[in-house]
């Protein structure tokens, strides 16, 4: 079955020789939800632009319903839906001209779907587009990204700059879509808990390249942080190449290291390579999502020089 | 949606079944250890072991709970999917969800395991407040009186507290 978003190799840069994506490639399948996780500039927002073919790519290949975006646009973008943190949308004019334009333009347009958003948003749409709040504005871009009843909705950072309340109501939104429509959703955020309440895949960016891209359940269960002594494993590079190990940073006086496996696997492991008389320094445990992102990703502290 | 084994509760209107769900208080944490889809199984059989939830007795459905918790549908279906292969709750095609009638035995091995973490937790806590041996057998007494209608319990209050 054709995937409904197919990246292979992809490679992008804004600057000459920095890569911002250095080869790239997954696909999301029918009914799937994806979280695309990683630090400011890690490239997220591009691969949404790529999909939605606002960019090209400088390698590779992006296809969406086994098309590729930047040449068949209209196909396309028929069948997706798009929010994005800081959305375009024309000021002057008021809600309910943009959201007829949008009716004259989808011929799956659900009339029913557009009248249920207004009302649950309470969205006056005779006010201008400018005059609403920021969550309205969103509120606005999300009723006009959905209700052609899109087969893939692209959502990059859709809560950015929203406040907690706001947030929730466009989560709750989601949600409600997805109960009803089934959609299949690609959406990057730095809200962890909202990643955790959308659930599905995630998939980590790292330096241009995806280090992560597991089940959230199987990364929340299957994957541990060990937390030793520096003194037992100053040697980083042997506790990196112990199987499953994803990562090794110090901590001042503390090697903190991300393994694949339960805690009980990577503890029987760890007290293999160190010696069961240092079992009781040696601690693994599971750790939510936005510990987990901080292990993998955040940086090292040394300890001051003696 | 009708309430099975509940003779002694009046009919209740749909919207009071949201009520009397919430009596089971589910909630989820996304910061927890525990995936969320762990928080609801948990939830779920801590409610059946303490009798909110009745022998019987129909769960909401995976979209009413999805929209109620704010998690998405497949992680409902999944706490209730990894239920239904415990044998703690039954679907039933079209028509939904409901308690076990029966429920299971869990493998002794990790109940043991996991109730002798809790006995240790308990004991610990009641010397930390200068309760004596006796005196937290009395507190698990009463606590089991209170459970009198556990429909987990393997045998009956009478027997085990005579």
């Amino acid at each position: 079955m054709t995937p409904l978003l197919s990246f292979r190799d992809v490679k992008r840069s804004y600057t000459k020789s920095v890569p911002v994506l250095d080869g790239v490639s997954f696909d999301i399948g029918e009914g799937e939800i994806v979280g695309l996780l990683g630090r400011n500039g890690a490239g997220k927002t591009t691969i949404v632009r790529l999909a939605i073919g606002m960019l090209f790519p400088h390698a590779g290949t992006v296809e969406l319903f086994g098309l590729a975006p930047t040449t068949h646009p209209v196909e396309v973008k028929r069948r997706i839906g798009y929010v994005g943190e800081t959305q375009e949308l024309p000021g002057m004019w008021k809600a309910s001209e943009l959201i007829a334009l949008h009716r004259k333009l989808y011929a799956e347009w659900d009339g029913a779907l557009e009248r249920d958003l207004i009302a649950r948003f309470a969205l006056d749409t005779g006010k201008r587009i400018g005059a609403l709040s920021k969550g309205q504005a969103q509120q606005v871009a999300l009723l006009c990204a959905v209700c052609h009843k899109p087969e893939l909705l692209l959502l990059d950072e859709p809560a950015g700059g929203l406040d907690p309340v706001a947030r929730r109501e466009f989560l709750e939104t989601t949600i409600q879509l997805l109960n009803r429509e089934g959609t299949s959703v690609l959406f990057s955020s730095h809200h962890m808990s909202d990643v955790e309440r959308l659930g599905g895949r995630v998939l980590l960016l790292n330096e241009g390249r995806i280090q992560v891209d597991r089940d959230l359940d199987a990364l929340r269960e299957q994957v541990c942080v060990a937390t030793l002594p520096s003194r037992l494993a100053s040697d980083h590079a042997r506790l990196a190449e112990l199987p499953g190990c994803m990562r090794v940073r110090q901590l001042l006086d503390q090697i903190h290291a991300v393994f694949e496996g339960t805690p009980a696997q990577v503890q029987d492991q760890l007290v293999q390579a160190y010696g069961e008389e240092n079992r009781a320094h040696m601690q693994c445990r599971v750790v939510p999502l936005e510990e987990l992102f901080i292990e993998l990703l955040g940086g090292e502290r040394l300890e001051a020089a003696a | 949606m009708p309430l099975e084994g509940q003779s002694d509760t009046p009919a209740l209107a749909a919207s009071d079944m949201v009520i009397y769900i919430t009596a089971m208080q589910l909630s989820v944490n996304p910061s927890d250890d525990l995936p969320i889809y762990r928080q609801l199984m948990r939830q779920i059989m801590d409610a059946i072991a303490g009798a909110q939830l009745e022998l019987g007795e129909q769960l909401p459905s995976h979209r009413e709970l999805s929209e109620r918790l704010v998690i998405a549908p497949l992680t409902v279906k999944k706490a209730y999917d990894e239920l239904e292969k415990l044998g703690y709750i039954v679907s039933q095609r079209g028509r939904g969800t409901y308690v076990a009638d029966s429920l299971p035995r869990r493998a002794r091995r990790v109940q043991n395991e996991h109730l002798s973490e809790a006995a240790q937790r308990l004991l610990s806590q009641a010397y930390l407040a200068g309760l004596s041996f006796t005196e937290v057998v009395q507190l698990l007494k009463a606590a089991d009186r209170t459970l009198a209608h556990d429909p987990t319990r393997s045998t009956p209050p009478s027997k085990r507290t005579a």
